[in-house]
């Protein structure tokens, strides 16, 4: 189904993107070979004013991925019209086998993009760039990624049968156990709900603690902590949020919180939870950097500001989900 | 910028007037019955006995049945092709509400008819409301207007005659126990798939279509021609990027100039970089504001002039339909992605091969 605007716009920019990170891929390549910090010839010169291009190359194709992973929910769901049984993006995502590994592809493609740019700050903030021959390795295995995203949105694209009937968010959502396409399986909701709002507790604690003292072992902790959190907001907007917000209680599903019916509501939650798992991830995963490479003052301000922001945005995000919840079961619901 | 505006102009433009079609298309069918129950013999459809009802007297859920006759009449003096649809009113569970879609006027009853707006301009041109059609055999068959269909319904009324049953046998020269196809309305919408199937089991030489595969088909043809012309207009869009590609590379020497000054004065490369980006990011911004701007306007106030011919197809009474253009920011987001993102990837090498001038080199 390429003859669709929204494909149009999809492959538009996974070119783009693959444009963009391929010609920082072929700096990163000359970086690694060629780069010599004790030389001051033509080619060093030229390479440190590459290096310039290529962050600026990799901080625009991060900006592509949240786009496009916006819009490839938005056609998910405008597929969907189109789509036999389809009722909305889950239906359209699960017409054929590459619907969800390309979307987790492009989230996860978002992550490791900011990651990427984190490490770049940290590096540029030290004038002997310590962190130069990591983060082109980095940059070098971002390709793959970034190929095989464009291939599977491909193949999916490639694969929408208009004629071919799915099912809709009811049914692979639903708890009606023994549907052969149920995703999530039969949660309950009380447990869920329980893990939930324990492990934003938990996180925020750890926060807390995190901004007064940083220490090594509770960001670890802290960071494997927001990578389950994660998981399970995905869990618990599903089985549990994700029906307040449509006051239906058999209508589960993770993609029509984003239609302009509900208010954009989901863009609000997912927009407040994803930033707010990456800055947990990173602080943790900037533990990992050695220590003697002296950039212990600029990484100990980044984790700072990181723990500070990704529990803003966990307040904000807990806030936005329950509101529906509260509102439902605790003040009688909406008038 | 003006150039950039134009494509911005010309994509957003289809966008809406495919969205505005589509969401016409579909509140023109919600009135729709939600099964259509064609006879097919040869591969190509016939006439359907009406006495096929009665053999699906069993399903339960079926809250009517309606027997119709639908076809096409070719008007020879205005070269048009008429949408005759003849069926009882009150035999339809909703035909008591066919008034409101009827603007003025009753509904039809022996040798009487509802038009569309464009049916009845080009019948009854002089004024008159009688005016007649030829049956098969060259008999001449004559009718009195006896109202129009509402504007809003134009998609599918605009070149529709609506009459009674009898007539439109009469017209078609049917036999009195045959007609064109059966309508099915389903109390509940949920059954209608299930009941579908069972009408196409106890039935096996008819083809049933859903009101849903209706709408999915209008859905994908329109998508599928705002996806064609979204191709053809991306070659408009590229030749744009090569000319803005082009544009951001050639450098002025006031330019180079400006960069050296500014890096003599302190600047990195990376702020002239951010400084570029910003520049680029304004400045496609403000097309993006005004194309889609004057689209909204071309839709909304001129109902898509440029473009209905190639969305609406080839017939030669097109429907003066006004469409209603919907901003939504999914619509928003893919004009965005097909405009801006292009432009951003094209001009940020040439501004990063701008930003690595030289502090001395104006000076020399």
């Amino acid at each position: 189904m390429f003859l669709n605007p929204w494909s149009v716009a999809l492959c538009l920019l996974s070119l783009a993107a693959l444009f963009l990170v391929g010609i920082a891929g072929r700096t990163a390549l000359s970086v690694l070979r060629y780069w010599d910090p004790a030389s001051d010839g033509p080619r060093q010169i030229r390479l440190e004013n590459e290096t310039w291009l290529s962050s600026t190359l990799v901080q625009y194709a991060l900006g592509f991925q949240i786009l496009s992973l916006v819009l490839f929910t938005s056609a998910a769901d405008n597929f969907s019209q189109v789509i036999s049984g389809a009722m909305c993006a889950t239906g359209a995502l699960t017409a054929n086998p590459f619907g969800l590994p390309a979307l987790y592809l492009k989230l996860v493609g978002a992550f490791f993009y900011g990651f990427w740019i984190v490490l770049h700050y940290l590096d540029i903030s030290s004038e002997r760039y310590p962190l130069l021959k990591t983060k082109y390795i980095f940059l070098v295995c971002l390709l793959p990624l970034l190929i095989v995203d464009a291939i599977t949105q491909t193949l999916y694209i490639a694969n929408l049968k208009p004629d071919i009937i799915t099912s809709c968010c009811a049914v692979v959502f639903g708890e009606g156990g023994g549907s052969d396409g149920n995703l999530l399986g039969i949660v309950p909701q009380d447990k869920v709900l329980i893990a939930f709002y324990c492990l934003a507790a938990l996180l925020a604690t750890c926060g807390h603690f995190l901004f007064r003292k940083l220490m090594m072992p509770l960001l670890l902790v802290n960071g494997v902590l927001w990578l389950c959190f994660i998981g399970l907001s995905f869990v618990a907007i599903t089985t549990v949020f994700s029906s307040y917000v449509y006051a239906m209680p058999y209508h589960h599903c993770p993609f029509c919180i984003l239609k302009p019916e509900y208010g954009y509501i989901g863009f609000l939650m997912y927009g407040t939870m994803l930033p707010a798992g990456f800055f947990g991830i990173a602080s943790a995963l900037v533990c990992l950097i050695p220590g003697r490479l002296g950039l212990d003052n600029v990484i100990g301000r980044f984790q700072k500001s990181a723990v500070l922001l990704s529990s803003i945005m966990l307040m904000l995000f807990v806030t936005i989900v329950s509101y529906h919840y509260v509102i439902y079961r605790f003040l009688g619901g909406e008038r | 910028m003006v150039v950039f505006a134009a494509v911005i102009f010309l994509l957003a433009s289809f966008q809406m007037t495919t969205k505005a079609l589509t969401v016409a298309a579909g509140e023109s069918l919600s009135y729709a019955p939600e099964i259509l129950i064609q006879k097919m013999k040869a591969g190509r459809q016939e006439s359907i006995p009406v006495n096929y009802m009665e053999k699906l007297t069993g399903i339960f859920g079926i809250r009517s049945i309606t027997p119709r006759v639908w076809g096409y009449y070719f008007h020879e003096i205005s070269g048009a092709n008429f949408t005759i649809l003849g069926l009882d009113p009150s035999a339809m569970p909703l035909g008591d509400q066919l008034s409101r879609a009827i603007d003025s006027g009753n509904s039809p009853g022996t040798h009487e008819t509802v038009v569309g707006e464009g049916a009845r301009s080009a019948l009854a041109g002089s004024g008159s409301s009688l005016f007649s059609l030829f049956r098969p055999d060259l008999t001449l068959k004559s009718f009195t207007i006896v109202g129009t269909f509402k504007p809003e319904t134009d998609l599918l009324t605009y070149d529709s005659l609506f009459m009674p049953l009898g007539d439109a046998r009469d017209l078609f020269a049917l036999s009195d126990d045959m007609v064109t196809d059966l309508c099915v309305t389903v109390a509940n919408p949920k059954e209608v798939s299930t009941i579908a199937k069972k009408i196409a089991s106890l039935l096996p030489d008819t083809r049933v279509v859903t009101r849903e595969q209706v709408q999915k088909t209008y859905q994908a043809v329109f998508g599928w021609r705002s996806g064609f012309a979204s191709i053809c207009l991306l070659t408009a869009l590229t030749s744009f990027i090569i000319f803005a590609w082009d544009k951001a590379s050639g450098l002025t020497p006031e330019e180079k100039k400006e960069i050296s000054v500014l890096k003599i004065v302190g600047w990195q490369t990376s702020d002239i970089l951010t400084l570029r980006f910003w520049e680029a990011v304004i400045v496609s911004l403000v097309a993006f504001l005004v194309g889609y701007t004057l689209a909204y306007v071309h839709v909304a106030f001129f109902d898509a002039t440029l473009f209905r011919p190639i969305m609406l197809g080839w017939s030669v009474l097109h429907p003066a339909l006004r469409l209603i253009p919907s901003v939504d920011l999914s619509e928003f987001i893919l004009v965005l992605c097909l405009t801006v993102v292009p432009y951003l990837a094209a001009t940020v090498i040439p501004a990063w091969r701008s930003a690595i001038i030289r502090a001395d080199s104006a000076l020399n």
